[in-house]
């Protein structure tokens, strides 16, 4: 299994190509969509990437949540609900929701997808697949 | 002489044993592409097409479009093989004409799936290398009663008027990774699966055509090789009718 700086450096060099963006601009707390202009699409072509660069499957949903997203137990009027917060603790434990749930708008989740969001997700997903 | 505008691309085309389809795969071969397609029923047809273009057999695979499982293998032969796939050519269609009130549902069932549900299942299988390649030609092989309708033909109508919606959404998706997706909508073709109907209204419906006569395949067949080219690089969600001038008239 890569290491943790290994990854990191997979993971900016697959941002890179697929977002054009130039990898010494791209740093762990760089949000995708506000710092590198990430759109709809360009979350699809990340994973397809991550999957062929980690030679692994990433279910649908389960990196960028964005199902949910429609789901009105979670989301309502532009809003996340208490519900979807939780729901979305658990899958990115490590984004910093107490700032987000002052001001919990949907607009305002691109913030936490972060580079160092889909490093910590490759990790954990790397070492559940050896052991 | 040019360089042939097709060089060194790797090219799929679905149905392409007989009709419209062979005439494409051998454009493309002519235009120095490498050709690999898919048959359903003609398994015979396809073997000689390859026999005769000098094509090697296993680039004709066998594949009902019906089938994901098959559809996804196909796609996977010819990205095993090359490692990427810079043209689909979405061609395999069926006809069952018949009033509408008179219709199976098995004739819509059919027609709808292999003619739209072809092309989507395609699609979904070929885009995302392309994605990666960040290039990529989808053409998709409509008609134009797709937009005008056509007596006795409401399935493969909606089928190919559905393929044209089809073809401008995928356009507008997958412009930014430098894929196009365009159409080609021919009017009367001489080949096998329109036989019946020239065979039923044959130089009624010529006489109606401005330039006078039914296309050759080789004619579609052409604008299928312009369109996957470097040359038609900003031509994307396009529908592009090649009739002889038939529709202008429903247009007077």
């Amino acid at each position: 299994m890569p290491d943790r700086t290994a990854i990191e450096k997979s993971v900016k060099s697959v941002i890179s190509q697929a977002l054009k963006a130039d990898e010494q601009k791209i740093a762990l707390n760089s949000s995708l969509i506000r710092d590198l202009g990430a759109e709809s699409i360009d979350f699809l072509d990340i994973v397809f990437r991550l999957e062929k660069e980690f030679k692994i499957k990433i279910p649908k949903g389960e990196l960028f949540p964005e199902k949910m997203l429609t789901d009105s137990r979670f989301v309502q009027d532009g809003k996340v609900t208490p519900a979807g917060i939780q729901e979305l603790k658990l899958r990115m434990p490590g984004a910093p929701w107490e700032e987000f749930s002052k001001n919990p708008q949907v607009s305002n989740l691109g913030d936490l997808f972060t580079v160092g969001m889909i490093v910590d997700y490759l990790a954990e997903k790397l070492s559940a697949a050896k052991s | 002489m040019s360089v042939p505008r097709l060089e060194g691309k790797v090219a799929l085309v679905t149905g392409g044993s007989r009709g419209i389809g062979a005439a494409i795969v051998r454009r493309f071969q002519e235009d120095g592409a490498k050709v690999y397609f898919t048959y359903r029923s003609g398994s015979e047809a396809a073997e000689k097409l390859a026999i005769l273009l000098e094509i090697p057999k296993d680039r004709a695979i066998s594949c009902d479009v019906r089938k994901k499982d098959e559809v996804d293998a196909a796609v996977e032969f010819v990205l095993g093989k090359e490692s990427r796939i810079d043209v689909l050519v979405n061609n395999a269609g069926v006809i069952r004409d018949g009033l509408f009130l008179t219709m199976e549902d098995e004739d819509w069932t059919e027609v709808i799936d292999t003619n739209l549900g072809g092309a989507y299942r395609f699609c979904k299988a070929a885009v995302r290398p392309m994605m990666m390649q960040r290039a990529g030609r989808i053409v998709n092989v409509s008609s134009i009663v797709g937009e005008l309708g056509g007596f006795g033909q409401a399935n493969y109508a909606a089928s190919k008027g559905a393929l044209n919606a089809l073809t401008k959404s995928l356009a507008s998706e997958f412009a930014s990774r430098g894929i196009t997706v365009n159409a080609i909508a021919p009017g009367m073709v001489n080949t096998d699966m329109s036989g019946a109907v020239r065979a039923a209204f044959g130089d009624k419906i010529k006489e109606k055509i401005p330039l006078g006569s039914f296309a050759e395949p080789g004619e579609i067949a052409s604008a299928a090789a312009f369109l996957a080219s470097d040359e038609a690089r900003y031509i994307t969600g396009q529908i592009i009718t090649i009739d002889g001038g038939i529709s202008l008239l429903s247009r007077r």
